[in-house]
């Protein structure tokens, strides 16, 4: 059954590998794919699943033949989470490995230096952020993975006055990427008619934010709204009695995170795309090749992973083997349905992921369960 | 603002302060006794907390043997920072920049160390009491808070009374004053300044595992403990073990203080422009006179 879900998975074979591949496996000369993540530093939380999830798709389509009868092969480079090794190692990818392709960077700051440079040569560069500064809109062949935070935030009000039916939401965000989101939120909260009763932020790894919680608390909202990279927010918020439902977001729905966050983790929603615990039809046979591969459960990061190597992969197949960068870039607009998502890198964000493309999860007591509730 | 808020914010203040104060004692006691500003000491702290966590969660060991533990791993360490770094420096006539550079050093090898070996991910220590919490004017404080306000306040009394009373504690005092006029009077230099290197260890071992259940464990927290509690030494006065506490406490309180009755966006510009105003009025630091003279 496995087998066949992965068979499935690689894309059905039909776009990726001739007939004669699948029956030899991938023997020709390796299409390389470079892949530029943050394995250490602070985004390490971010490269190592990323890490995983390409590894696993790598594996999975030279075991069914490649492309086209050529293995594909993955060269990694770690960023260290900094933009100006980001931009070294892409160079070096680009003119010393002559990679097709480039897949990452893990942040957003790191997606800039590199996307200014493959741009400039047209390779295809599938990143693992939404979209960043306006400039990337102009980009050719620079295609994100994920969601702008624009549509986490209206993820989040989508839950919270829908479901919820809240009126007045607080705010416990970090100043890194608490404050990204929380930027988007109040863009759109006259839309969604609700009323920001108290917005506090804190340090990124900061000790201690019972301070901010405790005022959050005292505004009295129907709901609080968790944005940080870090455990401490979510266990002070529950220290000084905060009983409301929290809502977080993408950002913090690891498991790592969610380990830190001991016998707080429970009535914590996160507005994301994959629940390992309780996959979609279409995600089933990823995340069982995932956890009998590394013995544990996948979610977005991972997915975001496999899906760009596949995206990758289809492309090749599709623009030829002489096809130049241009051309695979070119080969790589349109829609492509993923596991994490629905992509389109034809629309204007160059990632047309859609609201409805969000599934909702609640911690309980640890674990992940995927709510009924959907925004089609 | 409500009494709650109010008394919950104070609560809050406590709690950071004396997290901080812990690591800028131990930034004070290696200060005091060896003139060496150590940059791991948040590190040797991260070092103290996964002992602790290998032992009584990860074996499953009582919890008392973990903390002991943690606590005997930071003092090792401590031992072997001035064994293997801060020794071979000083032997090629290193100055108080080069100790700050190799101790910086050593702080990111071990988190690299800890990176490597322990992984990426948080870890939960329990602490004293578990998570239960203690209710004041509908404000909470967890138990453990309060344990760790109660031991550290009991560490810089011991210490006060080590220094002043016993005669190892006026050796070290004397071989970091007057290096030359120790040697004179038989006093062992280098091996006070192992021993002060220890017993920074062993500070930092009890902070791990004091702060490690406030928390988490995280292989970057020692970097970050550092920066407040240099902070917290530097208020205090760096040479004050009780100015490091006082320090630390000033500081939790301001910030606290200022997210309920300014904002939270301008937490670290008031407590930074205190910080300012007393270096301005006080170079030495809150205590950092008396601490030189011994008291």
């Amino acid at each position: 059954m496995l087998r066949a879900g992965l068979g499935t998975l690689a894309l059905a074979g039909a776009t990726i590998m001739s007939p004669m591949a699948q029956a030899q496996g991938a023997t020709g000369e390796p299409l390389k794919i470079g892949a530029i993540i943050s394995l250490t530093g602070p985004g390490a939380g971010l490269g190592n699943p990323q890490r995983q999830g390409m590894l696993l798709a790598e594996k999975t389509i030279n075991a069914a033949g490649g492309v086209n009868g050529r293995p594909i092969r993955i060269l990694i480079e770690d960023d260290g989470s900094k933009p100006d090794i980001a931009k070294s190692k892409a160079e070096r990818l680009m003119y010393d490995e002559k990679v097709s392709a480039i897949i990452g960077p893990s942040l957003t700051a790191s997606t800039g230096a590199v996307a200014a440079i493959t741009n400039a040569e047209g390779l295809p560069t599938l990143c693992f952020t939404g979209l960043g500064p306006r400039i990337e809109l102009t980009y050719k062949s620079l295609f994100h993975l994920l969601p702008a935070q624009d549509l986490n935030a209206k993820a989040m009000l989508e839950y919270s006055t829908k479901e919820l039916k809240a009126k007045k939401i607080g705010i416990l965000h970090d100043t890194g990427y608490g404050q990204v989101v929380t930027n988007q939120l109040n863009v759109h909260r006259q839309a969604y008619g609700v009323e920001f009763v108290a917005i506090e932020k804190f340090e990124v790894g900061a000790s201690d934010v019972s301070a901010q919680a405790a005022k959050v608390r005292a505004a009295s909202p129907d709901v609080v709204f968790v944005i940080a990279t870090s455990a401490v927010p979510f266990r002070n918020a529950r220290q000084v009695k905060i009983e409301q439902p929290i809502v977080s977001a993408i950002g913090s729905s690891t498991y790592d995170y969610v380990r830190g966050f001991g016998e707080y983790a429970d009535n914590i929603i996160y507005p994301e795309f994959v629940v390992g615990e309780q996959p979609k039809d279409n995600q089933k046979a990823f995340v069982e090749a995932f956890q009998k591969e590394y013995g544990s459960l996948p979610k977005n990061f991972e997915a975001a992973a496999w899906d760009s190597v596949h995206i990758i992969a289809k492309a090749a197949a599709k623009a030829g083997p002489k096809a130049g960068s241009k051309d695979l870039a070119a080969a790589m607009r349109g829609s492509y349905p993923g596991v994490m998502a629905t992509y389109d890198f034809a629309k204007d964000d160059m990632t047309g992921i859609e609201l409805s493309s969000y599934v909702f999860s609640k911690l309980v007591k640890g674990k992940f369960e995927r709510l009924s509730f959907t925004t089609k | 603002m409500t009494l709650t808020l109010l008394v919950q914010s104070v609560l809050a203040g406590l709690t950071n302060g004396f997290v901080y104060g812990l690591i800028g004692l131990g930034i004070a006691v290696v200060f005091r006794g060896a003139r060496i500003i150590n940059a791991m000491q948040g590190d040797l702290a991260l070092i103290g907390s996964v002992v602790a966590y290998l032992i009584a969660v990860s074996l499953g060991l009582p919890m008392i043997l973990g903390f002991l533990l943690g606590v005997v791993a930071g003092g090792v360490t401590g031992f072997l920072v001035d064994r293997l770094m801060i020794r071979p420096t000083a032997k090629r006539r290193g100055t108080e920049d080069s100790f700050l550079l190799v101790t910086l050093g050593g702080a990111f090898a071990v988190s690299a160390t800890v990176l490597l070996y322990f992984g990426r991910d948080s870890y939960v220590l329990p602490g004293i009491g578990g998570n239960a919490m203690v209710d004041v004017f509908d404000a909470a404080m967890r138990v453990h808070a309060i344990w760790l306000i109660v031991i550290s306040t009991g560490v810089v009394l011991a210490l006060r009374w080590f220094y002043a009373k016993t005669a190892i504690g006026q050796a070290m005092l004397a071989a970091s004053i007057d290096p030359e006029g120790a040697l004179t009077l038989g006093i062992n230099v280098g091996w006070m300044r192992t021993m002060t290197l220890a017993l920074g260890g062993l500070v930092g071992g009890l902070a791990g595992v004091l702060v490690a259940p406030l928390i988490n464990i995280q292989y970057e927290m020692g970097l970050l403990l550092t920066l407040k509690g240099f902070a917290a030494a530097i208020l205090g006065g760096l040479t004050s073990p009780f100015g490091a506490i006082f320090g630390g406490v000033i500081l939790g309180l301001v910030e606290a203080l200022a997210v309920v009755t300014i904002s939270s966006g301008y937490k670290d510009v008031v407590a930074m422009t205190l910080l300012i105003a007393i270096m301005i009025a006080m170079p030495q630091g809150l205590f950092g006179r008396r601490g030189r003279l011994g008291g």
